[in-house]
């Protein structure tokens, strides 16, 4: 399947969303959107990174030091407070424009 | 507000923040390459990483002026030269803003010098700058807006060891404590002791006086020195930064109170009258009033006291205010009039300085900017091997721009530099105290900054467009420079030339009277508390012995001496215009004395009460075309005019609008009369007999003795100033120009150094090349020219009352700028236009 270019705002959601399970660091995120999305949304690290920088630039998320699987040091992204207040005002947000789409789209 | 210090955050640990980003970006790329993924740029991910950050710009910034500064010193003439101009263009206007702030924008060092304010008397029909004391004291005792009113009066004492007569201020007591001064040594003024009945006399020294008459001495204190022969401690020296409400540094304050005491039978403090000297009067706003209730609550006083002095108050008297802790507020000192007041001189003369400093700045900017243009096109292949590797147009104006940006800021610099050396030589000069700084306040150094951007603007971001579209036959910018370059230069030369004029004008012309052999003695009755009967008594017998003195031809008396600071203007209505004119009473000798022809009608005879003579200049103005004898000048209770007289501006020297009326002494006069003498052999020797006679009728007064000739020369030493300033500016600038266009001229040659070959080839003789090369300069140094003139005609509009006579149109002036500019500026551009006449063909068509 073509993979499509996701606006910035959709793939801040994703990132977000993926983190509230617990602190990941980037590769992770981008390997279980991927897995979630039955394989249809890659994240290009091209976006995935800037977004990254953009979250912890807007104290969404914060980052530390950890160990990966594979016995190396890498940043893990942990979720802040303001960060699950923003996700959640954006998720209630994304899911109205939702359902206005998709009355939209069935009865018209 | 969280985000910009993390921002910040980011910005001050940029290092460690791309180490960390490079480390993970290393580890995705690991696990891609493990789960057989591809990976893209790690650099340019990087980079886009960082963008999020938001401090790219600064990056490059950074970039640009790295490279700019490298450039800058790659190529050390240009930047010298650039430098050296911006410096120039930059500095006389930092010079003059930082005079206009020093005079307008910068408080005085007072305490709260925004509640402190000046008062002036005004009626519609006469006003005054000075307050009679008791009128000051009438409003210190009754006020409720203000919560202090300060007195300055100004008296000039003999103090022995002094050659001339120093100025002593006397002052109400709350003048040091309520201006926030502190003392050198000694203590201040206390009201509580020194303003009391029966107080002793006591003075605090200025600063500079006591350094240069005590040679600093720091067991002043304690000393006793005498004004006018009357002794009085001294308790104490003022400190050097304290402005005491004036430009220029007094000998010394001592309490108002103890005027009388100094100077022997002054009425200062009780006399009413507008003609008492009276004092200049502050006041503090109390707390939560505005400038606007005080004056009318003073308003409301003044109509108080006129009850009770129904002829020395005025009918309708208002007390106008105007900020008093600035020194815009200190120049006038004591003018007075009837009608309404003259125009204020200082507006016009600052805008006039401000055009000019500017016409600098464009002069410097248009040279710089065709500069920058022939620059340009030698770096053409630079931007064109940076265009090919991916800067967009945009950056490149960008990195343009910041070389002009970084160029301005060094030029600011150099600027700031040069405008506060001349600012300190000015101040030198003039010779004001030392609390008027003349070191860069914020505003100065911000103003050179903004002058410094804008210069950036207008020199380099035409040139920075033109060169980033990689056009170079940019001839409109070109022409359009050139143009601006001459129009700027060709103002400062004929204003330049036309102060010249005026100058060597009233060097040689007559200025309707005589100066060369007059001298003035004020014998300061007044002062001296002498009543008319007296003062005319002590006249009598002092121009009877004047008159005796050897050498002398003839003797007057006049209440405005000519070439002094005193000056009585009047005003009235005829036929709905205004006409204000310089009034005089003076007796029949005095024109005789001053050689100041009659023209028609006859001179004023000592029984005349309500005739007057007129100036050629006022019976024009006022009647035209009519005959003015006769007719009724409606001054006051009005007079008769039955002479005309020559124009003779004997207190507006310098101003050609400036017209005089003559009026009968009257008895009451007598008191403030001057004399004038009149004689044949050397004005010194008559000065010192005159004096010699005066003190000898009577020894307790103080008279002052003044020979025409100086004042004469004193109002020509600021002319002589301010045409030496325009004339150094006019130099400048027109060197700048010329400069510039040789540099124009010869890129013009080489630009076309093979098609001259080719036209030379076929047959082209040197005077075609030469008009080839020309041809295209004439037209922007034509219509510069032109633009150039009319400029100068609107802008000498603003100095037509400093010329002395001369016309603002005088033809000669603008001939001989206009021939000097038309000769320079065609040797500036023949002088490389000529290279072309001598190119060889067959080697120009090898060239390149």
């Amino acid at each position: 399947m073509p993979q499509k270019e996701m606006p910035s705002g959709a793939l801040m959601l994703l990132i977000m969303r993926v983190l509230r399970s617990g602190p990941l660091h980037g590769y992770a995120v981008a390997q279980r959107i991927h897995i979630l999305s039955a394989e249809v949304l890659r994240v290009e690290e091209g976006a995935l990174y800037p977004t990254l920088q953009k979250i912890l630039l807007e104290g969404w998320a914060t980052s530390e030091w950890g160990i990966s699987e594979t016995n190396r040091k890498v940043r893990f992204y942990r979720l802040t407070p303001a960060g699950e207040e923003h996700l959640d005002a954006a998720l209630s947000d994304y899911d109205r424009v939702h359902q206005a789409i998709q009355a939209v789209l069935r009865t018209a | 507000m969280k985000r910009l210090l993390r921002r910040l955050h980011y910005l001050l640990n940029r290092r460690r923040m791309e180490q960390e980003l490079a480390g993970e970006l290393e580890f995705h790329r690991e696990m891609t390459a493990r789960d057989g993924g591809q990976f893209g740029n790690a650099l340019r991910l990087r980079e886009q990483s960082r963008d999020a950050w938001g401090w790219t710009w600064i990056d490059r910034l950074a970039q640009d002026l790295r490279y700019g500064a490298r450039v800058l010193m790659k190529s050390p003439g240009f930047a010298l030269a650039a430098i050296a101009m911006l410096a120039i263009g930059i500095g006389v206007n930092v010079a003059a803003f930082g005079f206009f702030d020093l005079m307008v924008l910068r408080p005085l060092n007072i305490r709260d010098p925004q509640t402190l304010m000046r008062f002036h008397r005004r009626s519609p029909d006469a006003y005054a700058w000075a307050l009679p004391v008791p009128e000051m004291m009438f409003f210190r005792e009754h006020t409720r807006t203000l919560s202090a009113v300060l007195g300055k009066n100004i008296t000039k004492v003999s103090i022995d060891g002094e050659e001339k007569q120093p100025e002593a201020h006397f002052v109400t007591a709350n003048f040091f404590s309520e201006l926030g001064a502190t003392a050198h040594l000694g203590r201040l003024l206390d009201p509580t002791r020194d303003e009391a009945a029966g107080a002793d006399p006591v003075v605090v020294l200025a600063h500079g006086f006591w350094q240069r008459h005590f040679g600093s001495d720091p067991l002043v204190v304690g000393q006793t020195i005498r004004l006018n022969g009357k002794p009085a401690t001294i308790i104490g020296v003022a400190s050097a930064e304290f402005s005491g409400l004036n430009l220029i540094e007094p000998a010394l304050w001592t309490p108002l109170t103890q005027q009388p005491y100094f100077a022997a039978g002054s009425h200062l403090l009780s006399d009413l009258s507008v003609d008492s000297s009276g004092v200049q009067m502050w006041g503090r706003l109390s707390p939560g009033v505005s400038p606007a209730v005080a004056e009318t609550e003073l308003g409301i006083l003044a109509a108080e006291l006129r009850k009770q002095h129904p002829k020395e108050i005025w009918e309708k008297e208002s007390l106008p205010s105007d900020p008093g802790g600035f020194a815009k507020s200190l120049r006038v000192g004591n003018r007075r009039g009837t009608g309404a007041e003259d125009r204020d001189e200082a507006g016009p003369v600052m805008a006039m300085v401000g055009s000019l400093v500017l016409l600098v700045l464009v002069v410097a900017c248009a040279n710089l900017g065709s500069l920058l243009l022939a620059r340009g096109v030698a770096r053409e292949r630079e931007m064109s091997i940076r265009a090919a590797v991916g800067a967009g147009r945009g950056r490149l104006v960008r990195q343009l721009f910041t070389e002009s940006l970084l160029l301005a800021l060094l030029g600011s610099l150099a600027g700031l530099a040069l405008g506060s050396v001349v600012m300190r030589g000015m101040m030198t000069l003039t010779g004001v105290g030392p609390w008027m700084d003349p070191t860069p306040d914020w505003r100065v150094i911000a103003f050179a900054a903004a002058v410094g951007f804008l210069a950036a603007i207008v020199f380099g971001l035409a040139p920075a467009l033109q060169i980033a579209k990689r056009r170079h036959r940019a001839n409109m910018a070109r022409e359009f420079l050139v143009g601006a370059q001459v129009a700027a230069s060709c103002v400062l030369l004929i204003v330049a030339g036309l102060l010249g004029r005026a100058l060597t004008h009233v060097i040689s012309a007559n200025p309707g009277f005589e100066y060369q052999q007059v001298v003035s003695l004020d014998p300061g009755l007044a002062k001296h508390g002498y009543g008319a009967p007296k003062a005319r008594a002590y006249l009598d017998s002092l121009q009877a012995r004047v008159r005796a003195l050897p050498g002398v031809e003839s003797v007057s008396t006049a209440l405005v001496p000519p070439l002094g600071n005193v000056s009585i203007g009047a005003g009235m209505t005829v036929d709905g215009r205004q006409i204000n004119m310089q009034l005089n009473h003076v007796d029949p000798e005095f024109f005789s004395t001053m050689r100041i022809p009659l023209l028609r009608g006859r001179n004023l005879t000592a029984a005349d009460a309500r005739s007057a003579i007129v100036s050629e200049s006022l019976a024009r103005l006022t009647w035209p075309g009519q005959d003015p004898l006769g007719k009724l000048l409606s001054l006051g209770d009005g007079y008769t005019v039955v002479g005309v007289a020559g124009n003779a501006r004997t207190v507006k020297l310098e101003d050609s609008d400036s017209v005089e009326a003559y009026l009968p002494i009257e008895p009451a006069d007598a008191p403030s009369l001057h004399l004038l003498v009149k004689t044949s052999g050397a004005p010194n020797d008559l000065a010192r007999a005159a004096m010699a006679a005066a003190r000898d009728i009577a020894p307790d007064t103080v008279p002052e003795v003044q020979l025409l000739k100086t004042g004469f020369r004193r109002k020509l030493q600021s002319a002589e100033y301010t045409a030496a300033v325009v004339a150094v500016f006019g130099a400048v600038a027109h060197l700048l120009a010329c400069l510039g266009i040789v540099g124009v001229v010869a890129y013009a040659v080489s630009q076309r150094t093979k098609e001259i070959g080719i036209r030379m080839a076929l047959g082209a003789r040197p005077a075609n090349v030469l008009s080839l090369i020309l041809r295209q300069f004439s037209r922007p140094m034509v219509a510069g020219m032109l633009i150039g003139v009319g400029g100068a005609a609107a802008l000498s509009q603003l100095l037509r009352g400093q010329l002395y006579g001369i016309s603002n149109f005088d033809p000669t002036s603008y001939l001989i700028a206009i021939g000097v500019f038309v000769f320079t500026v065609a040797g500036a551009a023949l002088l490389p236009a000529r290279r072309a006449t001598g190119i060889d063909p067959l080697r120009a068509l090898r060239y390149e």
